[in-house]
């Protein structure tokens, strides 16, 4: 069916899909540019609305965590619209002997199990790899097959994407948000400093599909900045570095996100650099409530500020502003007391 | 050297392995609300519901004594492998000083497996060893033999109890055991005590089959399930579980294909929904609903931990299967905060709709 109607197109115009969700925020560079190489059109689902989150809610169990119901509202979306196929890949580990949250893990199976229609158009190319770098085209080469590429162009795709990809990363580590560094990459858009003074620096712990999401972080990067604040994300960190944080633990985390949002974590804790750290977790994430934990009690040994945001669909604006103008607030003044006592 | 186990199931079982050992076995008390109480009060609020009760037993466990605990570890990815470290640093911020000593999977770490092995080997003979871990397998394969039938004979007990009266002796015989003949010898036993059942006598075409399926610790005990096999079998349905202790050991612990047999079949049968195992019991879950389904039974019920991973990967795709093979299946998420009338009210309702069902397809 697919390819008869790839046949009617021409295969230049073929519609891939990819939720404006999840891993776009880390991987969208290398995958637009490998489609768009391949000679497909990207379609990215908008930005996450309260009435795509609504309509993801419908179309989920109720208990699941808001960043998989965000993927299914954006799942829904791609599939009203005339998308030919819609990129989802199982991502299982990129890293030896560590794996994804089991959610992601499952993620393919999931949604083409619940969300009607979707069973035939998603791609899963199954993603397993040693680093973080995941355009090893053996992975790719079955999904070619259904698209009816060759193995050389997925090849010489991959390696168009895999530049892209590193050159965000690169950007990225100048201490740029992800946002930005894919503007950056994929537009040319050079972000703009920040204005204001710069007083504190918070070390920001979060996912990335939780921080850069508009509806679940409520913009939180730019909040911080506003009041002066210099924030840190793990993915601004070097991931050799980050690593190594890890070393003193007996056993390391399952989950490569976490692992790496924890090392950060910690390596947050030891910089004195670093005046206080805040946590943003969706409601219902599993590895973050153990890792909060961790967390809470190793603050406290090293006495350094920690602020746990739990965010879900409920979660109100001026609550969030509140606590943080709190936050930075309470760092400031004990700042300024030990400048003046010094 | 005091020595403590997590509560879950059958725990007599891992108390006989530890006390053939030569240890001084502490058993923690059956799981109750104040376990439960314990165990919400110092875990983070969002950890799943087995690691809250799981660290309130141990707290419950150090409280009469216990010094050191036993403990299986995991590989991941689900939360589970995770909850020896986190009970550990718990435990240790509430100012116990606690050694627990967890099994992961060998390969991860080989010389710390054999140096835990060898504490809690006890400086017995290897023989010693084989001995006692034979005769709990032996006596975990018994156990779970007879707590299957009293599974299907619980639905037709004419006096109210019975059958949960003469478990509870059973377990208490099983503590005497020392040797495999032992085993054998109360396992017969048992059967005996069982055969002195009065049982109403029901056509087959009435009988009721329901499955238990779902994450392993939920499924398994008891006291916090809200004893769902008791309850359904006062409902008048036979029960099977999808989990018993003697076949995780199978698949898990025993060397040799033919042991993984039953395991991989299933995990063969859960394909379609779940491709990859992703961690908890999920892919198994989604197996073993496809299997009680092809043998016939009249429903499942669905039990996890509240925001369980994995589990929410299956309940997602449940009602799909549920769809496809045409069977009823009732998702029951347990946590702090379930309410036995409101489980109890939903299973009733199931029932009553399995009862309808079955009568209009017969007829």
């Amino acid at each position: 069916m697919y390819n008869f109607l790839m046949f009617l197109r021409g295969f230049n115009n073929l519609k891939i899909g990819i939720p404006r969700a999840l891993l776009y925020y880390y991987y969208y560079p290398l995958w637009k540019t490998f489609f768009e190489t391949l000679g497909c059109e990207v379609i990215i689902s908008g930005k996450t609305t309260i009435d795509l989150l609504d309509k993801g809610i419908k179309a989920s169990v109720s208990d699941i965590c808001v960043p998989i119901k965000i993927l299914n509202g954006h799942v829904l979306e791609l599939l009203e619209s005339d998308v030919d196929y819609i990129f989802l890949p199982r991502m299982m580990s990129i890293r030896k002997g560590e794996f994804f949250c089991p959610k992601f893990m499952g993620l393919p199976d999931m949604v083409r199990h619940s969300l009607p229609g979707a069973k035939d158009k998603i791609l899963f190319p199954n993603i397993s790899s040693l680093s973080d770098d995941i355009s090893d085209d053996k992975l790719y080469y079955d999904m070619g097959q259904r698209l009816g590429v060759t193995d050389k162009n997925i090849k010489e795709s991959l390696k168009e994407g895999r530049k892209v990809w590193n050159e965000f990363r690169r950007f990225s580590k100048e201490d740029y948000t992800a946002l930005e560094a894919m503007d950056y990459v994929l537009e040319g858009k050079l972000p703009e400093k920040q204005v204001e003074d710069i007083n504190i620096t918070i070390g920001l712990m979060g996912y990335v599909y939780d921080v850069y999401d508009d509806l679940v972080s409520m913009g939180i990067v730019d909040r911080l900045r506003k009041m002066g604040v210099k924030v840190i994300t793990f993915e601004m960190m070097d991931e050799v570095m980050l690593d190594r944080e890890l070393d003193s633990m007996k056993k390391r985390l399952f989950w490569t996100f976490s692992n790496k949002l924890l090392a950060a974590g910690y390596k947050f804790l030891k910089d004195e650099s670093i005046d206080g750290i805040i946590h943003v977790t969706a409601f219902g994430c599993g590895p973050d409530s153990l890792i909060g934990k961790l967390m809470e009690i190793d603050s406290e040994k090293l006495g350094k500020p920690f602020m746990t945001i739990r965010v879900d669909e409920h979660t109100g604006e001026n609550h969030l502003q509140t606590r943080i103008e709190a936050f930075v607030d309470m760092i400031y003044r004990k700042k300024s007391k030990y400048i003046k006592e010094a | 050297m005091k020595v403590s186990f997590p509560y879950m199931g059958t725990t007599v079982i891992y108390k006989k392995l530890l006390e053939l050992l030569g240890h001084e076995v502490i058993e923690p008390p059956e799981p109750t609300q104040r376990t439960i109480d314990l165990g919400v009060k110092y875990s983070p609020e969002f950890a799943c519901f087995p690691l809250k009760v799981v660290l309130g037993s141990y707290i419950e466990a150090l409280e009469i004594g216990a010094e050191t605990l036993v403990t299986s570890g995991g590989h991941g990815p689900c939360r589970a492998g995770f909850y020896g470290e986190t009970h550990k640093k718990i435990l240790e911020n509430m100012g116990y000083d606690v050694d627990i000593i967890v099994f992961d999977g060998y390969k991860r770490d080989i010389m710390g497996t054999i140096k835990k092995v060898l504490r809690v080997k006890n400086g017995k003979p290897w023989r010693t060893v084989w001995k006692a871990i034979k005769t709990v397998y032996a006596m975990a394969k018994a156990l779970d033999g007879i707590e299957k039938r009293i599974g299907q004979m619980r639905a037709y007990e004419i006096h109210r109890g019975d059958c949960t009266k003469a478990w509870q002796k059973i377990k208490k015989s099983f503590d005497d055991v020392k040797t495999i003949e032992d085993v054998e010898r109360i396992e017969k036993e048992s059967h005996i005590l069982l055969d002195e059942i009065a049982l109403r006598d029901v056509p087959d075409s009435d009988r009721l089959r329901i499955g238990i399926v779902g994450e392993i610790y939920v499924v398994m005990e008891q006291s916090i399930n809200l004893r769902i096999e008791e309850t359904l079998g006062s409902l008048g349905a036979e029960v099977e579980r999808s989990q018993y202790i003697s076949e995780w050991i199978d698949f898990n612990l025993k060397p040799g294909a033919s042991a993984k047999e039953h395991e991989l079949y299933i995990l063969k049968k859960g394909e379609k929904y779940i491709q990859e195992i992703i961690g908890g019991h999920a892919k198994q879950t989604v197996g073993h609903i496809v299997d009680y389904a092809e043998r016939g039974f009249d429903g499942v019920v669905h039990l996890m931990p509240f925001a369980c991973l994995p589990e929410l990967v299956s309940q997602s795709i449940i009602p799909t299967i549920s769809k496809d093979y045409n069977i009823p299946v009732i998702t029951l998420p347990i946590d702090e905060q379930t309410g036995a009338a409101n489980v109890l009210t939903r299973l009733e309702a199931f029932m009553d709709l399995i009862r309808n069902n079955k009568k209009t397809k017969t007829a």
